[in-house]
């Protein structure tokens, strides 16, 4: 399974994790974007690649939840005024904030290199089932993302196919994000997002042309200025989605053995947006099993 | 007629086509002619970061804010459209901090979503208590003067590399009008003691993941002698220094200095920007812009001048609207001189 270097920013508005408790979903949120605007705020934002970034979220129609939950995590969270609307001829309701943005791609090893440092290993292997690894260790955590599916043989797990576009244009300051989550501009580092669609239960990692003319239409229609914008790259993610995000205990039974594992997978689109948060429950989970050895 | 304009800044190129857009089609012939000897990419206009933000407080000048206003307005028109790629216009929004409580600003119904900075964001920023966010526009000279110089001569406006000694000149090589968009320099045409340079000094960065301005404001120092980060769409711009009546356009390191260890205070990710140049400019800085005619007399008859200078450290924000009207000066001129539409009839 290809690393998925893209991030998204936080996706907030279709998000099911119905079954969890809205505390916790809250907490999870606010951890993740607490701690990356931290890291925004620091001497560390170009190195990690995290950013500080303002926007609007637009809606064709008014929704019914104007205020989300998480309006009151992100900064700055207002409506969008008259004449700012103007802009958008189709829509008719807008949210303005500052959230932030985490460009995987440095995050990742930024990460990986602070890990290092605490001493942390890192071995690039395929591991096609836990008895392999339990042989070894003590406590195994999942976060195999879609590969949940053949590792622990979670059926809940399928993929949204996810295609973007990199285009060069360093006018962008603002994200724009049409509600239905299907069209973004995403300005960041070095290049600016456009994306995107959400194909479910699609496996495709092949760039396809009719998408890409999509995206390049939709787009262009929110923010003229990306009409003529060269086109950097392309690229096709598979978010590892599930009803609900699974940050859980289990102990496995492998061959007569009681192995305990922490599960923290099927964050869909909502990678960046719940890592660090799930993140610190996973890591309660596993202080748990420390305590009860 | 012929339009001699005095200047190829931000002010004398906005002014030229405020002219010819207006006039064109009602004089006939209309030559207008932009003499310097500077232009972009060395002009004042193209070393200022293209922040579009008035002084916080225009200290009863409503004029200067109407003008503000009408230049917002006339470049946001644009963001719908790909020509504000070619244009350096685009939206960008950000902090202006404060020390301590103060009146809201003269341009917060002109700006886009102008609101008071919440507890969280105050806290992003020690040593600043108070402050707003707003959208406004950046307008890059280096991009912007180059779209002004081409809109032009498409439509005939000759350009003429030549620095002009004195009104008087002009007049006698034949221009009816002169527009003396002459920036700090109005002082070699004519005495100006209101004229004074206010010199500011830059370092521009690459610092690509910073996508906000902020802007700090010292009331004890003075506008813009506090720090200052603006993102463009390149390279980032660090100020900022305000030295009244300094005539020394060398960029100098003590400055630089200061500016800098400022700026990292303020946004301690600067400490790994990669520092590109240093620029110095001067402010044409005046107690307010002069823009008004001046019939200077002289043999063998008057010479009609519109002054358009004295924009201190908001050229590029008042341009659109001092252009305007400058064009309804010359109109005047024109009826007096019987070249109107009347007279043709």
């Amino acid at each position: 399974m290809e690393l998925l270097e893209f991030c998204y920013l936080h996706n907030f508005q279709s998000i099911s994790l119905s079954d969890i408790p809205v505390e916790r979903q809250r907490r999870w949120f606010r951890d993740s974007f607490d701690h990356l605007l931290t890291i925004a705020h620091s001497q560390h934002s170009s190195d990690a690649g995290v950013m500080q970034s303002s926007g609007v979220q637009i809606f064709k129609e008014v929704p019914a939840i104007k205020k989300p939950f998480w309006s009151e995590i992100v900064i700055g969270f207002r409506f969008m005024t008259d004449r700012e609307l103007k802009r958008f001829p189709d829509h008719k309701f807008g949210q303005a904030f500052t959230t932030i943005k985490c460009e995987c791609s440095s995050y990742l090893p930024w990460l990986e290199k602070r890990f290092k440092k605490a001493r942390g290993q890192v071995q690039q292997r395929r591991v096609n089932d836990l008895l392999e690894l339990s042989k070894s260790y003590d406590i195994i955590v999942n976060c195999s993302g879609l590969g949940s599916i053949k590792l622990v043989g979670d059926t809940e797990v399928y993929p949204v196919r996810g295609q973007v576009l990199k285009v060069e244009a360093p006018w962008l300051q603002h994200f724009i994000r049409d509600s239905d989550g299907c069209t973004y501009i995403y300005p960041g580092i070095k290049s600016v997002t456009l994306g995107g669609t959400r194909q479910e239960c699609d496996g495709n990692l092949q760039v396809d042309k009719e998408d890409t003319k999509g995206i390049l239409e939709r787009c262009c229609r929110l923010e003229s200025s990306v009409c003529k914008a060269k086109v950097l790259s392309q690229w096709v993610g598979l978010r590892p989605s599930r009803r609900n995000v699974r940050v859980e205990r289990e102990v496995v039974q492998l061959h007569g053995q009681p192995v305990p594992v922490v599960h923290n997978y099927g964050h869909g689109g909502w990678g960046v947006t719940l890592a660090w948060g799930t993140a610190l429950d996973a890591l309660g989970l596993v202080r748990q099993y420390l305590d009860e050895i | 007629m012929r339009v001699a304009v005095i200047g190829a800044g931000v002010i004398g190129l906005s002014t030229a086509q405020s002219i010819y857009e207006q006039y064109h089609s009602i004089v006939t012939p209309l030559i207008i002619e932009v003499y310097a000897d500077c232009f972009t990419p060395l002009t004042t206009s193209d070393g200022a970061a293209g922040f579009w933000q008035p002084y916080l407080y225009d200290k009863g000048n409503i004029q200067e804010t109407k003008w503000n206003k009408e230049t917002f307005d006339y470049l946001l028109s644009f963001l719908s459209s790909p020509e504000s790629v070619k244009m350096g216009v685009f939206l960008q929004s950000g902090y202006n901090l404060c020390t301590e409580p103060c009146p809201d600003p003269s341009f917060k119904d002109i700006v886009l979503g102008f609101r008071q900075l919440t507890e969280r964001e105050l806290q992003l920023f020690p040593g600043y208590n108070f402050g707003w966010f707003n959208t406004a526009l950046m307008v890059e000279g280096k991009t912007y003067l180059p779209w002004l110089t081409d809109w032009l001569q498409t439509r005939g406006v000759k350009f003429y590399h030549r620095k002009i000694g004195s009104f008087k000149e002009l007049a006698e090589t034949g221009a009816d009008v002169i527009v003396n968009c002459s920036g700090i320099r109005s002082r070699e045409l004519q005495a100006d003691p209101e004229l004074k340079p206010g010199r500011g000094q830059i370092v521009k960065v690459d610092a690509p993941w910073l996508k906000h301005w902020i802007c700090t404001h010292n009331f004890t120092a003075g506008t813009y002698n506090s720090p200052y980060i603006i993102p463009g769409s390149r390279l980032v711009t660090v100020g900022g220094v305000f030295q009244l009546g300094n005539w020394n356009e060398q960029s100098n390191s003590a400055d630089h200095k200061r500016i800098w260890e400022n700026a990292c205070q303020l946004e301690p990710s600067l400490k790994h920007a990669r520092i590109v140049e240093d620029w110095s400019g001067l402010r044409p800085v005046r107690s307010k812009v002069r823009l008004e005619r001046e019939t200077i007399q002289s043999s063998p008859t008057p010479i009609e001048v519109i002054h358009n200078y004295g924009h201190g450290g908001f050229g590029l924000t008042i341009h659109r609207g001092c252009a305007q009207e400058a064009a309804r000066l010359f109109g005047q001129i024109v009826e007096q001189k019987g070249k109107g539409p009347k007279a043709r009839l």
